[in-house]
């Protein structure tokens, strides 16, 4: 073959041009978020929540233009609150759809199952679960939690009894599920970790009808305070209607169900919800003048008329903007999609200012929510999912 | 404490009592135990709550549009879930089906209504000594144990149950409808069913979540009370409710149903045929 300097142009024009196509492409692909939830059955309410948050944060960023020229693509798979489907999209997500970063699940449950498949292919995740064994550095050096976890809740509730509520005997009430009973023995532990008189314990039906001999077990037993975990809204009512009947002023603090409208409906007088704190975060919580913090407020505002927020919770529609914008900024500071790139930038992430809260993580330590930020708020003061902070904090 | 034993255990005894006459009322034309009974009394409560509460329909149409509904539902359990078995009773398919549908029923409910417990409205502006939610289940009981009683013994229709339950191929080579009376007899269960659910809701609230609840607890009374026997559920059914809530108290917690299912299996390995039923006859 002859060269000829027509065919040395051509060639030095292709080497040339062959990079920055290589260049184009890369800049043309989207930043894959994918996003595990259940969006549609018994438990879809918290996935609707938080699915309103990143579909917002979403299309603003690629609204904006992207990062560095890429739009996020949102890769959702409703998983229905079942752990089989979990799995199967999370294989999916981290096999064929070749994600980037995932949400999800937002359910015990299902996290348990899906945690060590994207280990093994090494996606990072993001968790909001509060199940404290789902997030370790050693097994899944991918995954972090950027909410509290049971320990963080549990800190935070015995923390307003002791010292704010100045309790020294207390009872301590949980369902019988796996949660239920799991968070009521670490509890009870924990408060006699802190030197308090745990004068009665009870693990109780869910679905029990009458609760009246357990709140009279307490009393008997001369307890100052009760701290309640049960998610279930049922039995919550019926706590609080037998210490109403019983005319009992005995303070219920514990899980967030207590604050949900559910409870509302099912209580015999307005009333019986007074003296019920719950669990809340410092970001979605009113001051005494009915301000929520400014950096919430601010995103309330830009969200107006945009994102429903008067029938969810306020917390999970944060979080879920926070979780879009961690990857986004992950891709856009480190210039690269690679799950090293990823994971490495969130394990120095310091105070990152998120609106749920500052997240801070390190390569060994991959719980990110402070625990100054957990606290216990009014359970009959909810408004657009944000609730009144409890009296006694400043 | 005996106030509360006796209110809230005659209340639920009378229900678990009607939710074991709604076994035996499907089972006395078709040899069949419907797990459907749970969601029968899960619906009567969901149905209650929604003509009454959120519909606003007067209590007394609203109550008689749940027991329609649950008729309704009966009847659809013996089409959909009991005539495909029926052939072959002896390989106990009708376990399979009747537990199919009844998840069916409770995912529908969970999805349609919601998966937490909603309130139930107050039925009557007014109390008779007790609450409504205590004297209810007891006088839906009686009324419902009074009318099977006339009905069995002084009526055409219930002689004819009776003669299926006995022997259904003489029965039916007597001449009579046989699949019209099962399809009856279901639509009675389903209105009993129902009509424990309404009259319980303000215990139980409107909620998918206690088909379980009914359905294990229901059939206790059928098994200690004899299967088939309506008069041996009632006395067994109150007697379980009175032993659960004084468990309640005594032993407290979740301890209180371990004590239930010991004296329960305590009691069959004493009377396998159960308290009140009749050993059966050995063909030779």
């Amino acid at each position: 073959m002859t060269i000829s300097r027509r065919r040395v142009l051509a060639g030095s024009a292709a080497v040339l041009a062959t990079p920055m196509l290589a260049s184009r492409a890369q800049a043309a692909e989207p930043i894959r978020f994918g996003w595990l939830t259940a969006l549609t059955g018994a438990n879809s309410a918290p996935g609707i929540g938080f699915n309103r948050g990143v579909q917002y944060a979403a299309e603003k960023i690629n609204a904006a233009g992207g990062i560095r020229g890429r739009k996020i693509e949102v890769v959702t798979r409703d998983t229905q609150g079942d752990p089989a489907k979990a799995v199967n999209a999370a294989v999916e997500m981290a096999s064929s759809l070749k994600v980037h970063a995932t949400f999800g699940p937002t359910n015990s449950g299902e996290s348990l199952a899906t945690t060590p498949i994207l280990a093994r292919f090494k996606v990072p995740s993001l968790q909001v679960v509060q199940l404290d064994s789902l997030i370790d550095p050693v097994k899944y050096p991918n995954a972090f939690r950027f909410a509290p976890n049971n320990t963080q809740w549990d800190d935070a509730n015995r923390h307003y009894i002791l010292d704010i509520l100045k309790a020294k005997k207390v009872a301590v009430l949980g369902d019988n599920t796996g949660y239920g009973t799991t968070a009521t023995a670490a509890s009870v532990a924990g408060f006699k970790k802190a030197g308090a008189d745990v004068v009665y314990t009870a693990v109780v039906d869910a679905n029990a009808q009458d609760v009246t001999p357990n709140l009279l077990r307490a009393r008997e037993a001369g307890a100052e305070a009760i701290a309640v975990w049960s998610d279930s809204t049922g039995l919550d009512a019926r706590l609080m209607n037998t210490r109403g009947r019983l005319g009992w002023k005995v303070p219920f603090s514990g899980h967030p169900s207590m604050g949900s409208g559910d409870v509302r409906r099912l209580l015999e007088k307005p009333e019986y919800w007074d003296e019920v704190y719950l669990i809340g975060y410092r970001s979605c919580s009113y001051d005494k003048s009915g301000r929520l913090p400014a950096r919430t407020e601010a995103f309330i505002k830009e969200v107006h008329g945009k994102v429903k927020l008067s029938d969810t919770v306020l917390y999970w529609v944060l979080s879920a903007v926070d979780a879009v914008h961690l990857v986004a900024e992950a891709v856009d500071k480190t210039g690269s999609s690679d799950e090293e790139a990823i994971i490495g930038y969130w394990n120095k992430l310091s105070g990152w200012p998120g609106l749920y809260g500052d997240y801070t993580f390190t390569t060994e330590r991959h719980n990110g929510y402070p625990t100054s930020e957990v606290v216990m708020s009014l359970a009959n003061s909810e408004r657009d999912g944000a609730f009144t902070l409890a009296p006694g904090y400043r | 404490m005996v106030e509360s034993i006796l209110s809230y255990g005659l209340a639920m005894g009378a229900v678990y009592a009607l939710m074991a006459v709604t076994y035996n009322v499907m089972f006395s034309t078709s040899r069949v135990f419907s797990f459907t009974a749970g969601a029968l009394g899960m619906l009567g409560g969901v149905f209650g709550a929604l003509f009454i509460g959120r519909l606003g329909l007067p209590s007394g149409v609203g109550f008689l549009l749940t027991l329609g509904c649950c008729a309704l539902i009966g009847v659809v359990t013996e089409f959909v879930a009991v005539r495909p078995v029926l052939k072959s009773l002896d390989q106990h398919l009708y376990v399979l089906s009747t537990l199919a549908l009844t998840l069916m029923i409770q995912q529908f409910t969970a999805i349609e209504w919601s998966t937490v417990p909603q309130p139930f409205p107050r039925v009557l502006p007014f109390d008779l000594f007790v609450r409504e939610r205590f004297w209810m289940p007891v006088l839906a009981c009686a009324v419902v144990v009074g009318g099977m009683e006339f009905l069995y013994r002084h009526s055409m229709v219930g002689r004819a149950f009776l003669a299926i339950a006995e022997d259904n191929f003489a029965a039916r080579a007597l001449g009579l409808p046989e699949r019209g009376l099962r399809i009856g007899s279901y639509a009675l269960a389903g209105m009993i069913g129902g009509l424990a659910g309404f009259t319980s809701g303000g215990i139980l609230l409107a909620f998918f979540a206690n088909v379980p609840t009914l359905n294990f607890y229901g059939f206790v009374p059928v098994a200690l009370g004899g299967i088939g026997n309506n008069r041996g559920a009632v006395v067994a059914g109150l007697a379980l409710g009175l032993f659960q809530q004084a468990a309640n108290y005594l032993v407290g917690g979740v301890f209180a149903s371990v004590a239930i299912f010991s004296v329960f299996i305590v009691a069959l390995l004493a009377a396998p045929q159960g308290l009140f039923g009749a050993a059966p006859a050995r063909r030779v």
